[in-house]
């Protein structure tokens, strides 16, 4: 009964890391991924720790890897709805979404240009919009195009089926449940920004220049909505001061109570976007305590010496908007002065916490705690931060930790 | 720098009596000052409960005493409700306000008593014991509780004094709250010079601005007062804004009978107009029916809101909050028993039971401003006229 294969879920930085780790051992891998593309999370970043390199850097060399590794399989679309079996023989149940184009699909945009229909783009945290029919990524991979249905519009399909001389677009595909036999699961489901909306006194979601630190990432990607530019929501200026309010929804037993590890550091990295760009402007950053973990410390003192930004203790819980300049007022206690102070900004950057994918979810077979984090046992070894908030070079370590795991797993059995 | 050199020393009993009477979360606060940010009620140039977290953390208890930052919280719970930690900066102000009660008020085994339930039956015995004295006194001998015209209606003793006739109950009850009410007046006194004086040193205001008692009273008390009646500090709150309304009833409903025993008090003793009076026509118990049930509708949407606020976590309920609305609650409730009783004629006999645990309460209401949560009528009221004599000073020195 015993099976010799892995099965990786999420196709992140860390799943990816895994999977090819795991194939080029040539072990059969079957690499799963929700969305229509792997990448994950780097993938939406302008730069990445601890080097602050492009995520193109990260992902090519792996995804070059991938294309010419013949045990690894890659199910994008794909969910895992239930797992059962032990250690060694484990089977599971999934479940892929249909993408509506084949394999026929090059890429060469024909299709985009004629879709009329429009969406929201999840992938840019709804700074900006799509086609009905679109690349999920500029680094897409596997490099094919994705049809979401409801968002075309009238005599689109029509059009793109007309305009795609490839034969790659197929309306009738179905949502299909399918069963894998594997041998151990790496479980790299990553992580979503807290839902900021949450955080009532923060005006996220009801102010239009609260914004939170993945929505900065895609602003400052040079493929994100704006082409780089980091600019305010309300009028497309770019901002004079900033202010980035620590601990949106982490150390916070309402909301996360952990912390989540990055979000300091994101902070600091993105006070140097602002000064790469805009040299005129200003960052206050309003911390509990500055958390910078293991040799991360020097990155605050580069902050310091190369960024423009002010450092004041003390957490913010109130946000108000100047309805005529769509300012915003923040108000903290600088516990320094032990004066509240109550300060004008352009722009605020909330530092929305880790939550692990799974939270709210329920996988039978799964074993997680009370906040969504992946409980590890024998057979199902998590790693990157849907088992704890981490960085990507500390994901990437337990990810390729995890595959001698799962390699023992798979040979005692 | 050895001057510079600030020494700490925790004080571990004053943390442990902090914890002991509602501030048990205390050591969970990490200063991160969402607390002091949500305020609806702090001052910018000083804000609280952050600072007051950390000072309660080491038990500095001189400091806390000096800091009027603790009356002027209401509890709203927004600092509760926001705290990332559930520390609960709001219930732990509370118990800084009995444990600051505790260091300005001698005797104080009696704020013991008031802030413990094992205390309590202690407090009834002396309120008991005191009570039946005067009257075993007035009534020259023991009366008979269970006959009404024995007592407190025995219309056979009378006592006179100079152009007054004074019967037996009234006498009793002179005696018994007349001196009750010097006590807790010099004492109330006392710890408001006291307190005064800490807050002149902590702010270090100058000497030309150390005003004298009749300047302060005359200039910043009446509006301190109107403020108090408004309630407008206590209606910015957030999270428990439900609150000002019946604080609000509960406030006037005393006034009102503040009013009423004052004006009883001149009748009977003085004007020789004595009780009992017709229940259905006479228009001072109709003052008194007013007063009650305002005093009755405040407490019980005090405590039904209450109830609420748990639920929604920004408020915590701790024994002294509970003692002290269910002795208002119980106050109002003898108060009108004694009408009822003494209106149906099968009743008639419980009058004096009903009466002698009526004046009980009222006995531990009285004793419960220098001792219990009750000391804020008075603290709280000073802290405010504080806040703005001090805004005035610094106005002053501004200009």
């Amino acid at each position: 009964m015993a099976n010799s294969s892995i099965l990786v879920v999420g196709g992140g930085i860390s799943g990816v890391t895994s999977a090819i780790e795991a194939a080029e051992m040539e072990v059969e891998v079957h690499l799963v991924e929700s969305e229509a593309t792997l990448g994950g999370r780097v993938s939406q970043l302008r730069y990445y720790f601890p080097k602050l390199c492009p995520p193109t850097c990260g992902l090519e060399i792996n995804y070059k890897r991938i294309k010419a590794n013949p045990y690894l399989k890659i199910y994008t679309l794909t969910e895992v709805t239930e797992i059962s079996g032990a250690p060694g023989a484990y089977r599971v149940k999934l479940r892929k979404k249909p993408r509506y184009v084949n394999d026929n699909c090059t890429c060469c945009g024909e299709c985009e240009r004629v879709c009329q229909g429009e969406r929201v783009s999840d992938y840019d945290f709804g700074l900006g919009k799509t086609k009905a029919i679109y690349l999920p990524s500029p680094m897409a991979f596997p490099p094919k195009y994705v049809l979401d249905k409801s968002a075309l519009a009238p005599g689109d399909l029509d059009r793109i089926i007309a305009a795609c001389i490839y034969e790659a677009i197929d309306p009738e595909m179905k949502e299909e449940e399918f069963e894998l036999e594997v041998g151990a699961i790496i479980w790299a489901t990553g992580w979503r920004p807290y839902d900021g909306t949450r955080l009532d006194n923060l005006g996220y979601g009801k102010f239009s220049n609260v914004v939170s630190n993945m929505q900065i990432e895609r602003m400052a990607s040079p493929w994100g909505p704006t082409k780089g530019e980091i600019l305010r929501l309300s009028d497309g200026v770019v901002p004079s001061k900033v202010a980035f309010v620590q601990c949106a929804g982490s150390r916070d037993e309402n909301h996360l109570p952990y912390c989540s590890y990055i979000c300091c550091l994101a902070s600091l990295k993105h006070s140097l976007y602002f000064a790469e760009k805009y040299p005129d402007t200003r960052c206050t950053m309003f911390y509990i305590d500055i958390r910078t973990p293991g040799r991360y410390e020097k990155f605050l003192l580069r902050a310091q010496r190369e960024a423009k930004i002010d450092f004041i203790k003390g957490k913010v819980a109130k946000i108000e908007e100047d309805p005529e300049t769509k300012d915003l007022i923040v108000t903290a206690e600088d516990t320094l002065s032990g004066k509240r102070i109550n300060e004008r900004f352009n722009m605020v950057v909330l530092a929305l916490g880790m939550q692990p994918s799974m939270a709210g979810k329920s996988i039978p077979g799964l074993p997680v705690d009370e906040h969504g984090f992946v409980l590890e046992t024998e057979g199902i070894i998590p790693v990157g931060c849907a088992k704890k908030p981490l960085d990507v070079m500390t994901s990437n370590e337990t990810a390729t930790g995890a595959v001698i795991k799962a390699l023992q797993v798979i040979k005692r059995a | 720098m050895a001057d510079n050199r600030l020494k700490i020393d925790g004080d571990l009993a004053a943390v442990q009596e902090i914890k002991s009477v509602g501030g048990d979360t205390l050591k969970k606060c990490y200063q991160c000052a969402t607390c002091a940010s949500v305020c609806p009620l702090a001052p910018d140039e000083a804000p609280f409960p952050r600072k007051q977290m950390l000072l309660a953390q080491w038990g500095a208890k001189e400091k806390l005493l000096s800091d009027p930052s603790i009356w002027l919280c209401h509890q709203c719970g927004d600092c509760t409700k926001y705290c990332p930690r559930n520390a609960r900066p709001g219930d732990v102000l509370a118990s800084l306000r009995i444990l600051v009660t505790k260091e300005l008020v001698p005797f104080k085994f009696l704020n013991t008593f008031y802030n413990n339930l094992w205390g309590l039956p202690i407090l009834v015995l002396i309120a008991f014991v005191y009570i039946l004295l005067v009257t075993i006194f007035a009534f020259k001998g023991m009366p008979n509780f269970f006959d009404a015209t024995s007592f407190p209606y025995n219309p056979n003793l009378y006592y006179k004094l100079g152009f007054m006739k004074l019967p037996a109950r009234v006498v009793m009850i002179d005696v018994v709250f007349l001196s009750l009410a010097g006590l807790v007046v010099i004492l109330m006194v006392n710890a408001v010079s006291k307190m005064w004086k800490t807050y002149l040193d902590y702010y270090n205001v100058p000497q030309a601005y150390r005003y004298g008692v009749g300047t302060i009273l005359a200039n910043y008390l009446i509006p301190a007062l109107k403020e108090i009646l408004d309630h407008s500090r206590f209606e910015k709150c957030g999270a428990n804004s439900w609150r000002a309304t019946p604080h609000k009833m509960l406030l006037f409903g005393f006034i009102i009978l503040f009013i009423t025993t004052g004006t009883v008090f001149i009748l009977a003793d003085f004007l020789g107009m004595h009780t009992p009076w017709n229940p259905l026509t006479h228009p001072v118990k109709w003052l008194g029916y007013i007063g009650g049930l305002l005093l009755l509708y405040g407490v019980i949407g005090l405590m039904t809101g209450r109830n609420r606020a748990v639920l929604e976590n920004s408020l915590k309920t701790s024994y002294s909050d509970s003692f002290l609305l269910w002795l208002i609650l119980l106050v109002g409730v003898t108060g009108f028993a004694i009408v009822v009783f003494r209106s149906i004629p099968s009743l008639y006999n419980l009058t004096g039971l009903v009466y002698l645990i009526h004046l009980i309460t009222v006995f531990l209401l009285f004793l419960a401003i220098p001792y219990s949560k009750f000391s804020h009528l008075v603290f709280r009221t000073t802290a405010v006229v504080f806040d703005l004599y001090y805004r005035d000073v610094l106005k002053k020195m501004g200009s």
